[in-house]
C-alpha cells in the first residue's frame, strides 16, 4: 500500500484514463482542468450511477486497441459523446432523443453549462491554440500574430500514448493535405450548419450541408 | 452619487432636469449638465451593481455559465424592467415566427434586435465599434431618392464627433478615416492609436485591389480598412495638440483595464473593462447629479400649455417581483434617453408629441446577413476584438439608390454567430444529438481523430457580418395597446410591426452575392446557408430574386422619434427637442432620420453632446442662477 494517499480518488483517476481515449488529450491536460471529479459527478447524475458504471465497463472494453463509435452500442455511444462534449465545452449536451428515452432520464433533455469555470476549462479552445472567449486572455495585440498550425494526428496520438504502428513520426504538410482530401467526401456533415434561431443550443445545431457549385447550398 | 431603491430617496421633488435612462446618451448629458452646476436626476429602470468590481465579476460568471452567449447573457432577467432578448424569437415550421418575450410582434418579419435595461443600458453589451457617418449618409432622400434627409450635415456634427470620441475613448487611425472620407480635419488624431489588426485582417488584405461587381453592376475595388473602436489601446501623445490622452480603465478597480488584452468577448462583456461603457461617465458625475436605479418611468406628466412638468415612476426593491411604489418628480426639463423603442413607448403612453403622427414610426435596424467559409489554412479565429477591419467599399455613392448600401465586417470570432461554433463544431464532429428522427448517429469521431479534426476546422473559420442600411419607413413601427399587453409592473409592452422593403432586400441580396465573390477571391470554401433546415425556415428568412436569404438583428434600433425641420412630419428638431413641447427632449438613436451603415452609438453620442449644449441654454433662459435656486429648492421641501 502506498504510504502517501493519492491526491485524486481512484475512480476519478480511472475516469480520466478512459477519457484520454474519448478526448485525444493526455491525462496531464485532463487533470489540469481541475474538472475531472465534477464531470464524473455530472455524468453520473445525468445518466444514473449504475448505468454510468455499465457504460464505463463497455467503454473500457471498446478502447482496446482503439476506440471508435461503432464499437459501442447506440446508447453507450451517445453517452461517450456526451462525456466528450462535457470535456470539450464544459456543458452537458442535449442527447439524441432515442438515447434520452432509453436511459429513462427524469431530467429535461437540455444543454446546460456545469459551472462558469467548466466553460473556461473547455478543451475545444486548445485544439486550435485558442483561449476561451471571455477568459484567459493572451494579451494586447496577440491577435495579430500568425497562429501555430494545430498538431498532426501522429503528434496527438504520441502525446496520448495511443500510437498506431503505421504512424509516421513527422507528417509533412503534404501528408496533412492528403488527410484533408480523404475527408472531403464527408466533410460537410462533420461541420456545423446554420442555427434556425439563436436559442438553438450548440449541441442541437444541425450539420452543414454539401455545397452546390453555384454557392447556394442544396 | 448612485443609489438603488434601498438607498436614500430623491432628496428633492424638483430638479432642473430629469433624465430617463442611464445609458450612453443619458449619462453624457447628465455629466455635461452636472458640470455646469444644474441639479440633475438620472433615473435608470434597470438594476445597478455592475459599477462595483464584485458586481462586474458576477456578470462575467453569468456570461460564462450561459448556454447561448447572446448580448444579454451576462445580465440577469428583470421582471420589473424586462429587456427584449434575441432568444425570445423562434421560427415556425410553415414559415413565420413566434415572439415570446417582452416585445409583442405582429409584422411580416421579426425585429431581431435586443437592448438592455440595466445601469449603462445597451452600452454594457455593445461591441464598441464607432465609425462616423459619411456626408453621403445624411441626405439620401435628396441625393438618391430614398429614405429621409437629416436637418444636419456631417460638417455640423464633426466637432461633436470629436468630443464624443474623447468621451467614449476611441482608438483609431485618423489618416485611414480621412481617406474613407469621414474625417475632414487634416490635423485630427484619435485619443488612442488604432487597435492592432487581426491576423484574419491580414489574411483578407491579400485581395486588396481586387474588383468586385455586385448584381446591380456596381463595381468596387476592395480595401481592408480598420474600424475605430471605443476600446483602450496605446494613447496617442499627439492627441489634443500634444496634450495626450489618459485612458479610463475599469470602474470599481483602480489601474485595471487600461488596455485591451484580447478576451474576445466584447459582446456581451469585456472582463477587463478595456471596452468603454457609460459606467465610466457615471463614475465621474458630480454631487449635484443624483443617479437612481430601479426606477421605472411610467409616463411624462403634462404641465401648463404645451410644457411638461415632470415624470411619474415606479420604484422597486426586488427585480424578481412586480412589487413597486408610485412616485413622481418635477423638473424644468425632461429628457427621455431610454432606447429608441422605450422612448417611443413612453411618448405614446403619455400621449405627447402627437402632431406629426410619427412617434413610434420609422423603426430601423441594420439587417445583418452572415456569410461563412473555411480558409485554406489556419487564420487564427476567436482572438481579439469582435472585428478590427472591414470592407467599407460598398457603403457610399454609386448605385446606392438601387440597392441599400452595406458594410462588410470581417469577423475575428469564426463561425460563432452563424452556427454556434466552436461548441457546435464539437457536436457535428462527434455525431452527437441524433439524426432528424432522434436516432443515435452511427458514425462520428472520438479521441485523437476528433481533436485533430477540430483543430483543423475551427482554425480556418472565416465569417463576414454584412450590415445593410435600412431606411425610414413609417410602416415599420412601435405601438402600444395598454388594454391587452402590459408588463408585470403594468407598463405597456412595445408592439412591433416590422418588414424589410425592396430597397433593403436588394441590399441584403447584393451583400450575399458580394460575399460569394470575396470568398472565391480568397480561395476559401463557402458554407453560407440560408435555406430552411428540416423544413423549418431559419429565423429572418425571406426569398428575394429567387434566392434564399436571412438577416440577423444588429442591435441598432433607431428612428422612432425622428428628427426633422417641421412639426408636421417629424417628432424632434435638430437638438432632439420635441416640436410639440419646448421642455421635452427625446434623445438617442430614435432621433436619427437615417443610420447609413455606421454602428450608431458614436453618432448618438455626438447628438447627445450637442443636445446638452441646447439644454444648458434652455435652462439658463428659464432659471435664476443656480445658487439662489438651490436655497428655494430646500425651502420647498421643508
Amino acid at each position: 500500500m502506498n504510504p502517501v494517499p493519492h491526491p485524486v480518488p481512484g475512480e476519478v483517476v480511472r475516469f480520466v484514463d478512459l477519457s484520454v481515449h474519448l478526448t485525444g488529450f493526455p491525462v496531464f491536460d485532463l487533470h489540469a482542468t481541475g474538472m475531472a471529479e465534477m464531470y464524473l459527478d455530472t455524468a453520473r447524475q445525468q445518466v444514473g450511477r449504475s448505468r454510468f458504471d455499465e457504460f464505463l465497463k463497455a467503454l473500457r472494453k471498446a478502447c482496446a486497441p482503439r476506440l471508435g463509435p461503432a464499437k459501442l452500442e447506440p446508447t453507450d455511444r451517445e453517452i461517450a459523446r456526451a462525456v466528450t462534449y462535457l470535456w470539450y465545452t464544459g456543458a452537458w449536451p442535449r442527447l439524441a432523443v432515442a438515447a434520452h428515452a432509453d436511459l429513462r432520464r427524469e431530467m429535461a433533455n437540455r444543454e446546460f453549462v456545469v459551472t462558469p469555470s467548466a466553460y473556461t476549462e473547455g478543451l475545444v479552445w486548445s485544439t486550435f491554440h485558442g483561449h476561451p472567449a471571455g477568459a484567459k486572455p493572451p494579451g494586447y495585440g496577440t491577435w495579430s500574430i500568425e497562429p501555430a498550425a494545430p498538431p498532426s494526428l501522429a503528434e496527438i496520438e504520441r502525446e496520448c500514448g495511443l500510437e498506431r504502428k503505421d504512424a509516421t513520426d513527422h507528417p509533412t504538410e503534404e501528408h496533412r493535405q492528403d488527410e484533408r482530401a480523404d475527408e472531403a467526401a464527408f466533410a460537410a456533415h462533420r461541420l456545423p450548419g446554420p442555427r434556425v434561431a439563436r436559442d438553438v443550443p450548440p449541441s442541437a445545431v444541425p450539420t452543414a450541408r454539401a455545397q452546390e457549385p453555384e454557392g447556394n447550398p442544396a | 452619487m448612485t443609489a438603488a431603491a434601498t438607498g436614500p430617496e430623491t432628496r428633492r421633488d424638483h430638479y432642473d432636469a430629469v433624465i430617463v435612462g442611464a445609458g450612453w446618451s443619458g449619462s453624457l448629458i447628465a455629466g455635461r449638465l452636472g458640470g455646469q452646476g444644474w441639479r440633475v436626476l438620472l433615473l435608470e429602470a434597470g438594476e445597478g451593481g455592475t459599477e462595483s468590481w464584485s458586481g462586474h465579476l458576477d456578470s462575467v460568471s453569468t456570461y460564462r455559465s450561459a448556454v447561448a452567449k447572446v448580448p444579454n447573457s451576462a445580465y440577469r432577467h428583470n421582471t420589473a424592467a424586462p429587456s427584449p432578448d434575441v432568444l425570445d424569437l423562434s421560427p415556425k415550421k410553415g414559415g413565420g415566427y413566434t415572439a415570446d418575450g417582452y416585445f409583442v410582434q405582429d409584422g411580416p418579419l421579426p425585429y431581431r434586435t435586443d437592448y438592455l435595461r440595466a445601469l449603462g443600458g445597451s452600452g454594457m453589451h455593445w461591441l464598441g465599434a464607432v465609425p462616423r457617418m459619411h456626408a453621403d449618409d445624411f441626405a439620401t432622400g435628396t441625393t438618391y431618392g430614398y429614405g429621409r434627409d437629416w436637418p444636419l450635415t456631417a460638417k455640423d456634427l464633426e466637432p461633436y464627433y470629436e468630443e464624443a470620441e474623447r468621451e467614449l475613448g476611441v482608438a483609431g487611425d485618423a489618416a485611414e478615416q480621412r481617406k474613407l472620407g469621414v474625417v475632414s480635419d487634416p490635423d485630427y488624431v484619435y485619443p488612442m492609436h488604432a487597435i492592432p489588426r487581426s491576423h484574419i485582417d491580414e489574411h483578407c488584405r491579400r485581395i486588396d485591389g481586387a474588383e468586385i461587381t455586385d448584381p446591380m453592376e456596381d463595381t468596387r475595388t476592395l480595401h481592408v480598412t480598420g474600424i475605430p473602436q471605443a476600446r483602450n489601446s496605446t494613447p496617442n501623445p499627439a492627441y489634443d495638440r500634444k496634450k495626450g490622452y489618459r485612458p479610463k480603465g475599469a470602474v470599481g478597480l483602480p489601474n485595471y483595464g487600461e488596455r485591451c488584452v484580447g478576451n474576445a468577448s466584447c459582446v456581451p462583456i469585456c472582463p477587463a473593462q478595456a471596452k468603454s461603457s457609460p459606467l465610466r461617465v457615471q463614475a465621474d458625475l458630480p454631487e449635484n447629479v443624483t443617479l437612481l436605479t430601479r426606477r421605472v418611468v411610467t409616463r411624462v406628466l403634462r404641465g401648463q400649455d404645451t410644457r411638461v412638468r415632470g415624470v411619474e415612476y415606479r420604484a422597486y426593491n426586488d427585480p424578481a417581483s412586480s412589487v413597486s411604489e408610485a412616485r413622481s418628480v418635477r423638473a424644468d426639463i425632461v429628457v427621455l434617453a431610454g432606447h429608441a423603442i422605450e422612448n417611443a413607448r413612453l411618448l405614446l403612453f403619455s400621449e405627447l408629441a402627437k402632431t406629426s403622427d410619427q412617434v413610434g414610426r420609422n423603426l430601423m435596424d441594420h439587417p445583418t446577413t452572415l456569410a461563412w467559409a473555411l480558409a485554406e489554412r489556419s487564420v487564427g479565429p476567436y482572438r481579439g476584438p469582435g472585428h478590427t477591419s472591414g470592407w467599407e467599399d460598398f457603403r457610399f455613392h454609386g448605385k446606392r439608390g438601387e440597392r441599400a448600401p452595406f458594410r462588410i465586417e470581417i469577423s475575428n470570432w469564426g463561425w460563432s454567430w452563424a452556427t454556434g461554433a466552436p461548441m457546435s463544431n464539437v457536436t457535428s464532429a462527434l455525431g452527437l444529438g441524433g439524426d432528424a428522427g432522434g436516432t443515435v448517429k452511427p458514425d462520428g469521431l472520438l479521441g485523437p481523430d476528433l481533436r485533430r479534426k477540430l483543430g483543423d476546422d475551427i482554425g480556418r473559420q472565416l465569417q463576414l457580418q454584412i450590415a445593410v442600411e435600412q431606411s425610414a419607413n413609417p410602416k415599420n413601427r412601435v405601438t402600444i395597446d395598454p388594454s391587452r399587453h402590459r408588463d408585470a409592473l403594468g407598463n405597456p409592452r412595445p408592439i412591433l410591426t416590422y418588414d424589410l422593403d425592396p430597397h433593403t432586400r436588394d441590399g441584403v441580396y447584393a451583400a450575399y452575392r458580394v460575399s460569394e465573390k470575396i470568398f472565391a477571391a480568397l480561395e476559401a470554401t463557402p458554407y453560407t446557408d440560408h435555406k430552411p433546415v428540416h423544413g423549418v425556415p431559419q429565423l429572418g428568412h425571406f426569398r428575394h430574386r429567387e434566392t434564399d436569404l436571412t438577416y440577423q438583428g444588429a442591435g441598432h434600433g433607431a428612428g422612432t422619434h425622428i428628427m426633422g425641420e417641421h412639426a408636421n412630419d417629424s417628432v424632434v428638431d435638430s437638438y432632439q427637442r420635441t416640436h410639440d413641447h419646448p421642455n421635452l427632449y427625446a434623445v438617442g438613436c430614435g432621433s436619427m432620420p437615417s443610420i447609413g451603415t455606421s454602428n450608431p452609438t458614436l453618432t448618438m453620442s455626438a447628438l447627445a453632446l450637442r443636445s446638452a449644449e441646447q439644454i444648458h441654454r434652455d435652462l439658463a433662459a428659464l432659471n435664476q442662477p443656480v445658487v439662489v435656486r438651490s436655497a428655494a429648492g430646500e425651502k420647498e421641501k421643508a
